[in-house]
C-alpha cells in the first residue's frame, strides 16, 4: 500500500540525501529500482550499513525492504542521538561517507550525538577524515553551531581495502533553528595547513610528499604547514596507505580543502580485475594534491566542491531569512543537491552566476526546520 | 554586451538546475516506468554486463544508480609550475600585487 504522501524515488543514485532529507522533514519515502538493471541488484553494503545507522540514532521509524533489496520504504521518526553509540562503517565505503549525513542528523537529534566509528578514515571516494576535522566542522559555525560540541578524534587511522581506522565523533544538537548566512566574502587564501598520514608504509614517506606539495606552494605564499601524522602498529590499521588533506584558509576565514590517499583499491574493486595496479608515488601525489589546491583556489566561491551539497542543504534548512552563499562552479552533486531540496523542501534557489570572477551566487529563504526532537521529549 | 550576456545566462542555470529536463529524471516515478515493468520480460535475458555498459556511456546526471558521492573529480589537473597559470591566480592570494 502506497501512502499518498509518500515521495517515490527511483535508483539508489543520491541515496544519502534522500535519507536525511526525508528524515529532517519527516516526509516518508519510497524508493524503487535500486539497481534493479545491475548484475548485483539492491542496496549495497554501505547503503544498508548508513540504515543501520539511522537506524542506531532514530526511534519511531520504519524501514522496509523488500527480499531482493530493490525497493526501499522509510518512515522517519525521531532522532534521539545520545552517547557512547558504535557503529561499524565496514570497508565498502570510507567514513567519510558516513559523517555527512550524521552531522546533519546529529544537529537536529534529541540529545548530543557521542559515536565511535570503524572502518576507512582515509579512501579516494570520500573525504577524509582530515578534511571533516579541518573544514567541514569549521563549516557549521557559519550557520550559528558551537564549536564546542563539535569534535572529531581520530584514534586510528585504516586505509583500503581493509580498513581497521577508529574515529569519534561529536555533534551538538541546536535549540531551535540554524543561522541563514550571510556568505559571499570568500577573501584572499592567507595560508595553507594539511595533514600527511602514513599507514603501515615507511614514514620517510610523508617528508616526500610534503616536499612536493611544498614545491608547487612556494611560487605562491611562504606561510605553508603540513604536518605529519605517522601511525605503525594497530593504529596503523590494517593495510598500508599514504595521504594528504590540504586547507587553504582565507582572510575571512573561508577553508577550501582538498584530500588525495594512495592505497589498494577497496573490496569492491578487487573482484573486477585482479591485478595490483601501480601505484602513484609521494612525489606525484603531493604535486596531485597541491594541484587540486590552487584548482579550487582558482574556482573562488566560500566552499569548496566537496562541501557545495553540504552548504545548500544547511542553507535550505535555516531559519526563515535570507541566505546569500558564493561557490564556485556548480558540480554535478551540488546540482543533484539543489534539486533533492527542492523536492524534499520545495524551496528553490535563486542561482546568479557572475561572469567576472565565474562564481555562482545562491539566494534562498530558508524553511525555519526546527529541532522537533528536543521539543518532544 | 556583458549585462546582456548576464541576463541570458542567470535564466539558464535556472533551468539547468530546476528544468523539466529533471523533473523527468528523479521525481515522482514516471509513466514510463511502469510501461517498463511490462516490456521487461524481453529484456530480462539480456546479458547484465550490456545494459551495464550502455548505462556507463550516458553521463552521471542520467544514472539513476549513479555512486553516491561528494567528492568532485576533476578531468585534468593542470601544470601550475606554467607562468601564466600562477599569474592568473596570483591576486587570490595575500602575496598578490594589491597596488593595482
Amino acid at each position: 500500500m502506497e501512502q499518498a504522501n509518500s515521495l517515490r524515488f527511483s535508483g539508489s543514485r543520491h541515496f544519502r540525501q534522500r535519507m536525511v532529507l526525508a528524515t529532517l522533514t519527516s516526509k516518508a519515502v519510497t524508493i524503487v529500482d535500486i539497481r534493479s538493471g545491475d548484475a548485483a541488484p539492491g542496496l549495497r553494503p554501505h547503503e544498508i550499513s548508513l540504515l543501520r545507522l539511522i537506524d542506531k540514532i532514530s526511534d519511531r521509524h520504519t524501514i522496509d525492504l523488500n527480499e531482493t533489496g530493490t525497493k526501499l520504504r522509510y518512515r522517519p521518526g525521531v532522532i534521539i542521538g545520545g552517547k557512547g553509540l558504535e557503529h561499524d562503517c565496514g570497508v565498502h565505503r570510507g567514513i567519510g561517507y558516513f559523517l555527512e549525513p550524521l552531522i546533519l542528523l546529529g544537529l537536529f537529534a534529541k540529545a548530543p550525538i557521542a559515536i565511535r566509528l570503524k572502518g576507512i578514515t582515509n579512501d579516494t571516494k570520500d573525504p577524509s577524515v582530515d578534511t571533516f576535522r579541518m573544514t567541514t566542522l569549521h563549516m557549521l559555525k557559519h550557520f550559528g553551531v558551537p564549536l564546542e560540541g563539535l569534535e572529531l578524534k581520530i584514534d586510528s587511522r585504516g586505509s583500503p581495502p581493509l580498513g581497521g581506522g577508529e574515529v569519534f565523533l561529536r555533534v551538538p544538537n541546536i535549540n531551535s533553528t540554524l543561522k541563514a548566512p550571510f556568505w559571499v566574502d570568500e577573501g584572499m587564501v592567507k595560508r595553507i595547513r594539511g595533514v600527511s598520514f602514513s599507514t603501515r608504509v615507511s614514514a620517510q614517506i610523508e617528508n616526500r610528499i610534503i616536499y612536493a606539495a611544498r614545491g608547487i606552494f612556494n611560487r605562491f605564499i611562504p606561510d605553508v604547514h603540513i604536518f605529519t601524522d605517522h601511525r605503525s602498529g594497530s593504529s596503523g590499521g590494517r593495510s598500508p596507505g599514504y595521504g594528504v588533506s590540504l586547507v587553504a584558509e582565507t582572510t575571512t576565514g573561508c577553508l577550501l580543502s582538498v584530500d588525495a590517499t594512495v592505497s589498494y583499491p577497496s573490496v569492491d574493486e578487487i573482484n573486477e580485475d585482479y591485478e595490483k595496479p601501480e601505484l602513484i608515488s609521494p612525489e606525484d601525489l603531493g604535486v596531485q594534491a597541491a594541484s587540486m589546491l590552487l584548482e579550487e583556489v582558482a574556482q573562488g566561491g566560500v566552499v569548496d566542491s566537496t562541501h557545495q551539497g553540504l552548504l545548500f542543504i544547511l542553507c535550505a534548512l535555516s531559519s526563515r531569512d535570507v541566505s546569500k552563499v558564493q561557490v564556485g562552479q556548480l558540480t554535478p552533486y551540488g546540482i543533484e543537491t539543489l534539486r533533492n531540496i527542492n523536492h524534499f523542501l520545495s524551496t528553490r534557489f535563486t542561482i546568479k552566476p557572475d561572469p567576472n570572477s565565474n562564481t555562482v551566487t545562491l539566494i534562498c529563504t530558508g524553511n525555519g526546520v526546527t529541532n522537533l526532537a528536543r521539543k518532544i521529549s | 554586451w556583458r549585462e546582456h550576456m548576464l541576463s541570458r545566462q542567470s535564466p539558464n542555470l535556472n533551468q539547468l538546475v530546476y528544468g523539466k529536463h529533471s523533473t523527468n529524471l528523479d521525481g515522482v516515478a514516471s509513466e514510463d516506468n511502469h510501461d517498463d515493468d511490462s516490456s521487461d520480460d524481453e529484456e530480462f535475458f539480456k546479458p547484465k554486463g550490456q545494459k551495464k555498459q550502455s548505462k556507463n556511456e550516458s553521463s552521471s546526471l542520467d544514472d539513476i544508480d549513479a555512486e553516491d558521492c561528494s567528492k568532485f573529480f576533476k578531468a585534468e589537473l593542470r601544470d601550475w609550475s606554467n607562468e601564466d597559470l600562477i599569474n592568473s591566480i596570483r591576486d587570490r592570494f595575500v602575496t598578490g600585487n594589491w597596488s593595482k
